[in-house]
């Protein structure tokens, strides 16, 4: 009979052991992942200004007249703030305590937009991915990439090592990076102006009357795909490295060039010339070749 | 044939920068590459400045007195022979009002202008015959540097090792088109990199203290 009272004891002692250090290792761990969801209705043209420094970053374009956002927190370690000024929509990540550690303040965002909404981001390292925005963007980021597509607008982006690609956009388009690669892919912009120093810079894309192209780095390879039917007054110039062409340059048709003393240049012009296309690099490849 | 040589020339340079342009100071600039050189860099780099954005922070009156002195003692600018050094300083007030770069980043675009004026001149010396030297400055503004990179030690290790890795290499480039400048005074296009690498610091090293100041 006295073993009843002494086996609940035991039993107790077991569950206690089983049960401290899990709650203890629940308290000491850092807490799970949460979403936050909310919603904001907006007029046209709204700004959408987002600000997070590490995770990923999507952005789409819908129908409604709402911003939704939604976030990911990885620990309850960081705080994603959203509020709504008359037609701009904030979105801010930031931390709680001053002692986490990086890996504790990545938020994942999935903002939904009106198409017309103009966007500024800013995002560290993670990744930004913007699509069907029809609104100008400022995107800046360190080392995360940045891929647009089917955009529009007054389009800069600047990134530090981040690679950045441009799908099916015809905005105007402004990029700079230090060391991240550019990939313009079907565009159907007037106006680019692309500078990497240590990057790449692929353009396969139309070339519109009147447009602007200028192409920039310092080493690295700049490609130009262009068709035969394409018109385009062509500048190319590599300091110390090559220029490689396929096109069949007729004499500029319009602007006056006078051939450097220094380095390896190329002018002249397809068909009648009516874009203008300036290609420059100081140490890089310079390739200007028929699209498939 | 003008009358005027690169001293006079230099004594009217603030007159040339506003817009009063003698027949002597035009005929030196066609015969002068040195000055015109000096012309060209000003012109670039007021044209640049007021490209940029609207102002939000200038430097601090320190930072120019220090880089005066420093470029007083170089012989890059001579106050009391000249008498532009003041001159340069009301230039550089008015490319600061419109430059939205923090301190540290106006001093390189400081540093820009001063290894313009020197590399614009490659053969010019003093009149002791020592050649014109921008290490100095260049040593100063790398104590700036270390400054700003302690900055970002702390934050998130991949943002730390891509602003670190993307400094050296806009500093790789920046010896590379100095040296490609030195090498061939005349090649505009290299010049045109270098104050491109220079501004690409000044970017680099604004977001990095940036990055300190809301840590």
């Amino acid at each position: 009979m006295s073993s009843q009272p002494s086996l609940r004891i035991q039993q107790s002692w077991r569950a206690s052991a089983i049960l401290v250090p899990g709650l203890l290792l629940m308290c000491a761990s850092p807490a799970r992942a949460d979403r936050i969801e909310k919603h904001f209705k907006v007029g046209a043209h709204p700004v959408v200004t987002i600000h997070n420094p590490t995770g990923l970053v999507t952005v789409r374009a819908w129908t409604k007249s709402e911003v939704m956002v939604v976030a990911k927190r990885a620990t309850d370690r960081v705080d994603v703030d959203a509020e709504q000024i008359e037609n701009r929509v904030d979105i801010d990540t930031r931390q709680i305590p001053d002692n986490a550690s990086p890996g504790d303040l990545r938020a994942d965002l999935e903002i939904s937009v009106p198409e017309d909404a103009e966007l500024q981001i800013h995002n560290d390292s993670g990744g930004v991915n913007v699509s069907n925005v029809l609104g100008d963007m400022n995107v800046e980021t360190i080392a995360a990439d940045v891929a647009l597509e089917d955009a529009a607008g007054y389009l800069t982006v600047k990134t530090v090592d981040g690679a950045f690609v441009c799908t099916r956009c015809s905005g105007r388009i402004e990029a700079s990076s230090i060391s991240g690669n550019f990939r313009f892919i079907d565009l159907r912009s007037s106006h680019v102006r692309a500078q990497t120093s240590e990057g790449n810079i692929l353009f396969n894309g139309e070339f519109l009357p009147n447009g602007t192209y200028e192409l920039k780095n310092y080493n690295g390879i700049i490609e130009v795909r262009f068709s035969p039917t394409d018109s385009f007054d062509l500048s190319a110039t590599s300091l110390k490295g090559k220029v490689n062409n396929e096109a069949k340059l007729g004499p500029s048709s319009h602007h006056h060039h006078f051939l450097p003393r220094f380095g390896n240049a190329l002018f002249g012009s397809l068909n009648t010339g009516r874009a203008k296309v300036d290609l420059s690099s100081f140490d890089g490849t310079i390739n200007i070749l028929k699209r498939d | 044939m003008s009358t005027l040589d690169c001293n006079a020339f230099w004594n009217q340079l603030e007159r040339w920068m506003e817009g009063e342009r003698s027949s002597d100071a035009q005929a030196h600039l066609r015969g002068c590459p040195n000055c015109r050189g000096v012309v060209n860099d000003l012109d670039s780099i007021r044209q640049t400045a007021h490209a940029m954005d609207d102002a939000d922070v200038a430097p601090p009156d320190r930072i120019w007195a220090s880089l005066r002195s420093q470029l007083e003692q170089e012989g890059l600018i001579h106050a009391d022979r000249h008498g532009w050094a003041e001159t340069v300083k009301g230039w550089f007030e008015e490319i600061f009002a419109v430059v939205p770069r923090p301190a540290l980043a106006g001093a390189y675009l400081v540093a820009l202008i001063a290894v313009g004026f020197a590399l614009a001149a490659p053969g010019y010396r003093h009149s002791d015959g020592a050649q014109i030297s921008t290490r100095p400055l260049t040593a100063q503004l790398n104590t700036d540097e270390e400054h700003a990179i302690s900055f970002v030690t702390d934050s998130d290790p991949v943002v730390a090792a891509s602003l670190r890795k993307n400094l050296a290499i806009v500093d790789n480039y920046i010896a590379l088109c100095e040296k490609s400048v030195q090498e061939e005074p005349e090649n505009e296009f290299a010049r045109d990199y270098l104050y491109g690498a220079y501004q690409q610091k000044a970017d680099l090293l604004a977001q990095m203290t940036e990055r300190g100041d809301t840590r």
